[in-house]
């Protein structure tokens, strides 16, 4: 393997881990897509609005709350706020978009995950064994279904570590596999059933990145993630105008 | 009146709501996480000291929480269970489960909506989208069967689901029990269609005319539902759309862990001010 590039010292101002990984999250968004976020989803529900407001390209957002293209006023900070449907022409709700994802006209699912292996597989169940537990985690939700049956699932974790991104899942809740996953320091994409790295934070090294992962990493064709355009910069301020999300989120790189 | 079929008003207290629910029942709750649960009629379980009760709902937060915290739950089946609204895990809920205090069926949120449907189409079993590649099938025992009209592909089925009882929070109702809900339904109406028996807390009555000029937005007709209890602010500390949001400063109290949080946070509720509760 080639040494990594060295860090080109950026111009533009730091680029936060939360920043980070909701602009990458919302760069999954493709045009004529229809993407959802769910509940407990703070940083999806933003990339879904950042796109909307960043992006000059037509897509359907659709979430938890029933919204079809809503228009709030602010990002709420429950991802299944009422807020999310307002001004939307149609409620379109729980039944209705699993309904959707099932017969496979979800183009793109975000969902949580606490641990993520190679291929993509994530456990959003349980630390430990399942039946003497460490920590009981939220537990099934879209994960089972929706990750085999959505056209493309992505996810995030604020950490990126050995113990979230995993060789071995203590417990695979979702089976299937994501397409995408955001870190603080990394954007991974699945190809040919596993995930490798697609481009890395600038902050970092590909060496840090390979580190911190759990399972084997495949970095060929990788490069360091574009730096946030203006219009993402300007998006994610309107919807985190005091830094609440970016405080709660309690991220470090 | 087991069934609903008398127009007679159905209007009880949520005192008397409440004790329907015999100890050891298996009741759905209504709503998502924060937003437009059964929260009073939820406190008032507790207050009656109800014990032995089975949780059934596919997004639970606050409710299934303050259950546990009281000790009033001997199992739970759950699609995915957090407070939210960057609050994290459900805390007492989490240790109940960690501590073996109660059983927990874990689904995902669509199985154990199809466990419901199955139970509201009046067959034993229903299939369910997905799941292929998941360990939760087997934790539960599920069967994995091919599709009989030969398409070559397997499908997983799941059981039937039929809570005794399905309590939902709406912002109005009529006097006959016609239950209106504005914004997203959740999960209420198919647990409506799957429970045995429909109780509702409501924000307000509304007036006969005003579900007869848009019967569409009804979403349980007055002959399912038993008893109604008119209860304002009856989802707090969540959001009942479109009266009240979410009160965050309540929920922040109620995550503290002080011994005497429980009875604090049951002594703020708006059920206990003026007299709507008896």
């Amino acid at each position: 393997m080639t040494e990594p590039l060295k860090t080109q010292p950026l111009k533009t101002e730091p680029w936060s881990p939360f920043s980070y990984i909701v602009t990458n999250l919302a760069r999954f968004v493709e045009p004529g897509d229809v993407a959802f976020s769910g509940v407990n989803s703070s940083m999806a529900m933003l990339a879904c609005l950042l796109a909307k407001r960043a992006y000059d390209f037509p897509f359907t957002y659709i979430n938890v709350a029933g919204g079809v293209d809503p228009e709030p006023r602010y990002a709420p900070l429950s991802s299944s706020d009422p807020e999310l449907a307002r001004e939307s022409a149609s409620i379109f709700a729980n039944e209705d978009f699993y309904d959707l994802c099932a017969r496979g006209r979800m183009d793109l699912c975000f969902l949580g995950a606490a641990q993520i292996d190679a291929q993509g597989r994530t456990n959003v169940s349980v630390i430990g064994d399942w039946h003497e537990p460490k920590v009981r985690l939220p537990g099934g939700g879209g994960a089972a279904v929706m990750l085999p049956t959505a056209r493309r699932s992505c996810t995030w974790r604020t950490e990126h570590s050995t113990r979230t991104l995993v060789d071995r899942l203590d417990f695979i809740t979702g089976g299937g596999g994501m397409y995408g996953v955001v870190t603080p320091i990394a954007v991974l994409v699945k190809r040919d059933g596993r995930l490798r790295l697609d481009s890395w934070h600038p902050d970092v090294t590909v060496d840090e990145v390979v580190d911190r992962t759990g399972f084997e990493l495949d970095t060929s064709g990788a490069a360091p993630t574009r730096p946030p355009t203006e219009a993402e910069r300007a998006a994610l301020a309107s919807l985190d105008p005091d830094g609440t999300f970016e405080r709660d989120a309690k991220i470090r790189g | 009146m087991a069934d609903g079929t008398d127009t007679a008003s159905k209007i009880v207290s949520l005192r008397e709501l409440a004790a329907l629910v015999p100890d050891g029942a298996s009741v759905a709750l209504g709503g998502s996480f924060l937003h437009r649960g059964p929260f009073a009629f939820v406190r008032e379980l507790i207050r009656q000291r109800r014990i032995g009760l089975e949780i059934v709902k596919q997004s639970p937060g606050y409710d299934l929480d303050v259950l546990c915290r009281a000790g009033a739950v001997a199992k739970a089946y759950t699609g995915i269970v957090a407070m939210e609204g960057n609050f994290g895990l459900a805390p007492w809920y989490r240790r109940a489960v960690e501590r073996k205090e109660i059983e927990l069926e874990e689904n995902a949120c669509y199985s154990l909506t199809s466990r419901l449907r199955a139970a509201a189409y009046g067959v034993p079993f229903q299939p369910v989208a997905g799941l292929h590649g998941s360990d939760i099938p087997a934790l539960n025992g599920w069967k994995e069967i091919p599709d009989p009209y030969g398409s070559g592909r397997s499908v997983w089925v799941v059981p039937a689901l039929s809570p005794d009882f399905a309590v939902l929070h709406a912002p109005e109702v009529s006097e006959h029990g016609d239950v209106r809900i504005l914004g997203t339904p959740h999960w209420d109406r198919i647990m409506s269609r799957a429970a045995k028996r429909v109780l509702v807390v409501a924000e307000r009555i509304a007036p006969m005319e005003s579900f007869r000029e848009h019967p569409e937005k009804t979403l349980v007709p007055h002959f399912m539902v038993e008893a109604v209890a008119v209860q304002p602010q009856g989802a707090w500390p969540g959001s009942c759309h479109p009266d009240y949001a979410i009160d965050y400063p309540a929920v922040e109290h109620y995550m503290s862990e002080a011994e005497s949080t429980l009875q604090a946070h049951l002594e703020r509720a708006p059920e206990l001010r003026g007299s709507s509760r008896d």
